[in-house]
């Protein structure tokens, strides 16, 4: 049984700090802070929600995230893992990593729009449809996390997490049209309506299209980060399987070097093991 | 504090501290599997018990 994960540790031992790792990481400080300085001070308020309109351009750039970029890696990853052709753990990783991040970023959409709903709408919660979606999506993500740590052989294990993905993937589009299907206490689209027509305008367009690339550029950042971190985790768990297989070997010889070769038990198990 | 400044506190906050969190996995687990791939002599001295 194999489960070499096929990294090249010569690689991983030297410091990863890719060039354009930084320059991603210094475009996101730079573009969430202006995000921050647009959008506290300089956008004027709302004609309607006043100062609490200034959540959304945070909010749905987080949920865009959640949804679409970490949703759309994970399923991306999941697929080409599956088919046979451009089967690698590259892909297994890849989607891995995605869904954590997808997760962290549910969690804070969740939070943000339920700071933002409990001054609008006068609840922190409501079971409406957008919002129990939204719930659900990050409770999935957090069934594939927990599916990951299950103990299996390396390609059982990704197979069983690209199928728990495409479950993951398939709430993406009713969270979506959530706010079409059904009549939600949550607005249709925010920068969209259904006919493409812009909702936002001016300064308050400028603001929230900068906020998507800030978020954007934050995952693309996380997702590498936690994408090093899952070639590490394999890397270390091959390395202690070997040394177990290895000790096991040690064990069988002595016991065979003491028994004398007269039928010592365990002589046969360490070469099927 | 407001629900807006709660709200960008949450939203920049959790994103930095969860950045600062994988920082800080991936230097473990660089650590953790510099230390597997020494050899025995390349290993940091550690102190015996008396």
């Amino acid at each position: 049984m194999s489960t070499s994960m096929s990294t090249s540790d010569g690689a991983l031992r030297t410091p990863w700090r890719p060039r354009w790792l930084a320059v991603v990481g210094i475009g996101a400080v730079v573009t969430a802070a202006l995000t921050v300085w647009l959008g506290l001070w300089v956008t004027p308020p709302d004609e309607v929600q006043g100062n609490l309109a200034r959540l959304l351009y945070i909010h749905p750039a987080v949920a865009t995230v959640a949804l679409y970029w970490a949703g759309g890696v994970a399923l991306l990853g999941s697929l080409l893992y599956l088919w046979p052709r451009t089967r690698s753990f590259f892909w297994d990783r890849l989607a891995a990593a995605a869904v954590e991040v997808g997760a962290v970023f549910s969690a804070l959409t969740l939070v943000t729009g339920s700071l933002w709903g409990r001054p609008v709408w006068g609840v922190w919660w409501t079971w409406d449809a957008r919002l129990t979606s939204t719930a659900l999506l990050l409770l999935l993500e957090l069934g594939y996390l927990a599916l990951r740590r299950v103990p299996a052989d390396a390609h059982i294990r990704a197979k069983r997490c690209a199928v728990a993905a495409i479950l993951i993937a398939i709430d993406v589009p009713i969270v979506h049209f959530s706010v079409d299907w059904w009549n939600t206490l949550h607005q249709s689209g925010t920068v969209l309506d259904p006919g493409f027509n812009l909702h936002v305008h001016g300064s308050m367009l400028w603001t929230m299209l900068l906020s998507f690339l800030a978020f954007t550029l934050i995952f693309v950042w996380l997702l590498a980060m936690r994408y090093r971190i899952e070639v590490l985790q394999d890397a270390v768990g091959d390395q202690e399987l070997e040394v177990s297989l290895s000790e096991r070997w040690n064990e069988d010889a002595e016991l065979v070097g003491v028994g004398g070769g007269s039928g010592a038990p365990g002589g046969d198990e360490g070469g099927g093991s | 504090m407001s629900y807006v400044d709660a709200g960008y506190i949450v939203a920049i906050g959790g994103s930095f501290l969860y950045g600062l969190s994988l920082f800080l996995r991936r230097r473990r687990w660089e650590r953790a599997l510099s230390v597997q791939e020494s050899t025995p002599d390349e290993r940091p001295a550690v102190a015996e018990c008396p």
